[in-house]
């Protein structure tokens, strides 16, 4: 009976993610496919037919390719200095470095639009310099892959390998050790790491929105023209364009994660591990890479934070700046114009809680349904691992559309007017995320623990409750505190479901407040305000999952 | 008290076929072979955490080869002590019995005022110990033993096994012990059985 139930459990849970997660996706090709017709030529090349799209792919691979090399220029000097010795305030350190991959990507757009403007470096007025700020805006944003991959590794290899390496001819200097020991060691962490900052760079939308104006990805493109796309005869060419951006966005994506799978897999092969404490060494001379990385890692919050309560004053003798706290006024007071902050907090933290409610649940139960057939039946645990992963290849944008077109298309008025549906973009997004939390957490729970609680005469309620819960409690918290911070974060699919809608988040108000006409010199310091209040709760967030995290975690998580 | 009659099971090669055995109030036997003879699969399949291929297992003539595990009564001490790292000593005596007396049943295994100790602090000796006690305190009806000793050295393993035996003799319960070393299953069991 107990089996039955639990089986029954199993199959609710691989349903629900079908209907929630698969089936939208799959609508949404099926409509675009309808429309557009189902020759997958004729989609690619109305990537260079369409004046919209024209130069978009090459834009995309140049702007992705140029981040992950600058990325990992920065990146890697801070993860050797991090892991190779001994720091103050080590844990914190680490945390500044680390945290501007859980910032929302348009907070990050408003940092480096501030520092580049006329209050910061004032370079913004020429236009050339846009694309150097987009790529070193992404090496911002993506540096903590490179530390998280990295660090790990350099910081608990047996300082013995590197002794005996001293004493043989192929390790005789610092460059040799390096060439023959370091870099082989470390090889496949860089290279992971190079694989999801290519991933994110790829398919990234708020900082190639803000930065690069009139460059587009093929993120950007499909975010701008997929509201006109699904409707039979209307359009058809940017109906080819979705599908052609999202079929090369799919391939690449799914080549990456197929990559970085193989590279993960190459990372776990035994290395000879010990304390922290033995492999590090004090070094006052990597200050000179962690002090400029801290600022670097700093400033563009400190930038949004600063920009929050700078008003421009124009009149008859010219342009002033004064400090003032109306920025956050404007922000917070609703007009008829604009949603109060208040309106899309509560939007926000509504979405946020009620992705919360579902996708925890629902991807521990996957990640448990996993864990049985692996036991069972490997094959399909195989099969159902795979497809809990898919929506890793399909970016946030594309989920969106996902949500549109497959589902409010079908009924516009009642999708419309029912407050969840942005919702079921970020459960869409956020549950693959919890499923690869829950499952190595699941897998490291020793079944005898089980047995035991069964032989010692236990229910398996209260084995749940007294045992596999307090031994999860960590993951389930950072599976918690991720799935709130990212579906809080969260903009391109909400820009894409929300836009024809009056559900603002606070995300998607930042970007509406960017978008007022340059005359209002509120809506700057307003839109500032709000992102100072989403990364106020992001910090707060990734702060509480940080006492979580296992000590030795080398993924991104 | 504990009967099986006819009991098989094999995984890619037989264990065991048509293995009988009897067990007495209060009688402890030890069941020794070399490893890989099915001794542990056996005590799984007693405690019913394997399910035997055939054969019938009875306690107090009730034959409990479909009763959940945890319904059974049959208690069990794996060759490692587990202790669940979340809990302390205390907390982990409690899961045997919620009302219990921590401190009588922590001072029959020689583990007086180790009530707060973190279970990570233990030494093997003391982690056997701590899952015996627990063990004890959920009152089973047959103990079984999974070679508890064999992690721990040589004079510690032989005063456990002294110890085990007197208080399982004391509470007259009944036990069955499986190992590979002959002269721990003399010293603890009545009888011998050799698979």
């Amino acid at each position: 009976m107990l089996e039955m139930k639990f089986k029954f459990s199993n199959s609710c849970a691989v349903l629900a993610y079908t209907l929630l997660v698969i089936l939208p996706l799959w609508l949404a090709l099926d409509r675009l496919i309808w429309v557009a017709g189902p020759n997958p030529i004729d989609w690619l090349s109305s990537l260079e037919r369409n004046y919209i799209a024209q130069g978009v792919v090459q834009f995309t691979f140049i702007q992705a390719l140029l981040s992950t090399l600058a990325t990992l220029a920065i990146g890697l000097p801070i993860a050797w200095q991090l892991g190779r010795y001994k720091w103050p305030l080590q844990s914190l350190t680490k945390a500044i470095l680390t945290m501007p991959f859980v910032m929302p990507s348009i907070v990050a757009a408003m940092g480096f639009l501030h520092i580049v403007g006329r209050a910061g470096l004032n370079i913004r007025i020429d236009e050339s310099t846009w694309f150097l700020t987009l790529i070193i805006a992404h090496a911002w944003f993506n540096m903590a892959l490179v530390i998280r991959f990295c660090e790990p590794v350099i910081s608990t290899l047996d300082p013995r390998l590197e002794e005996q390496m001293r004493l043989l001819p192929a390790g005789s200097n610092k460059i040799r050790r390096f060439r023959n020991l370091w870099a082989p060691l470390l090889a496949p962490s860089i290279a992971a790491a190079a694989c999801m900052t290519f991933v994110f760079s790829f398919t990234s939308f708020a900082l190639v929105r803000w930065i690069t104006l009139g460059e587009n990805t093929l993120e950007s493109v499909m975010a701008g023209i997929g509201s006109s796309a699904g409707i039979k005869g209307y359009m058809v060419s940017r109906n080819e364009i979705v599908l052609g951006s999202s079929m090369i966005q799919f391939t690449i994506l799914l080549l990456s994660l197929v990559l970085m799978s193989w590279l993960q897999q190459k990372r776990q092969s035994l290395l000879p591990q010990v304390s922290e404490d033995i492999v590090k060494k004090s070094n006052p001379r990597g200050w000179y890479v962690i002090g400029p990385g801290l600022i670097f890692a700093l400033s563009p919050l400190i930038a949004v934070f600063g920009a929050s309560f700078r008003i421009r004053n124009t009149d008859s003798s010219g342009t002033n700046y004064t400090w003032e706290t109306s920025g956050w006024e404007y922000a917070f007071t609703s007009s008829s114009s604009m949603t109060s902050a208040w309106d899309a907090l509560y939007n926000s933290l509504g979405y946020a809680a009620l992705t919360l409610i579902i996708a925890v649940p629902l991807g521990w139960i996957l990640a448990q349904t996993i864990l049985d057939l692996e036991e069972f039946n490997p094959k399909m645990a195989r099969a159902l691992d795979v497809l809990t992963m898919l929506p890793f290849a399909i970016s946030s944008v594309m989920i969106g559309l996902g949500v549109m077109l497959g589902m409010i298309k079908i009924d516009a008025e009642f999708f419309y007017s029912f407050w969840p549906t942005p919702a079921l973009a970020h459960v869409m997004i956020t549950t693959p995320f919890v499923v690869r939390i829950m499952l190595p957490a699941l897998r490291s729970i020793d079944p005898s623990y089980d047995e035991c609680g069964r032989t010692l005469g236990i229910p398996k309620w209260k084995r749940f409750i007294q045992i596999q819960l307090p031994m999860l409690r960590g993951s389930i918290l950072v599976a918690v505190i991720f799935t709130l911070a990212m579906s809080l974060g969260e903009f391109g699919a909400s820009w894409v479901v929300t836009r024809n809608s009056d559900w603002t988040t606070l995300p998607v108000m930042i970007d509406s407040l960017k978008s007022i006409p340059y005359n209002n010199s509120l809506t700057a310091p307003a839109a500032c305000a709000v992102s100072s209040v989403l990364m106020g709760i992001t910090l707060l967030l990734f702060t509480w999952a940080e006492k979580f995290r296992p000590a030795r975690d080398g993924g991104m998580f | 008290m504990l009967r099986c009659s006819g009991l098989s099971k094999s995984f890619e090669k037989e264990l065991f076929s048509n293995f009988d055995l009897e067990l007495e109030p209060g009688e402890i036997i030890a069941i020794t072979g070399p490893s890989g003879c099915g001794k542990t699969t056996l005590l799984r399949c007693i405690c019913g955490l394997e399910k035997p291929d055939s054969g019938e297992i009875y306690l107090n003539d009730e034959n409990i080869g479909n009763t959940e595990t945890e319904l059974r009564g049959v208690g069990m001490i794996f060759q490692k002590p587990v202790l669940f790292p979340h809990l302390s000593v205390q907390g982990n005596l409690r899961l045997g019995d919620k009302t219990g007396d921590i401190e009588k049943a922590l001072l029959e295994v020689g583990l007086a005022d180790f009530e707060q100790r973190n279970v990570a602090s233990l030494s093997g000796g003391e982690g056997q110990r701590v899952a015996l006690a627990r063990a004890l305190l959920a009152e089973p009806k047959v103990l079984l033993l999974d070679e508890p000793f064999s992690s721990l050295d040589e004079d510690l393993a032989m005063k456990l096994v002294k110890d085990v035996r007197a208080i399982l003799k004391q509470r007259e319960c009944p036990a069955i012990l499986v190992t590979h070393n002959k002269r721990v299953a003399e010293e603890f069991a009545d009888s011998v059985i050799s698979m």
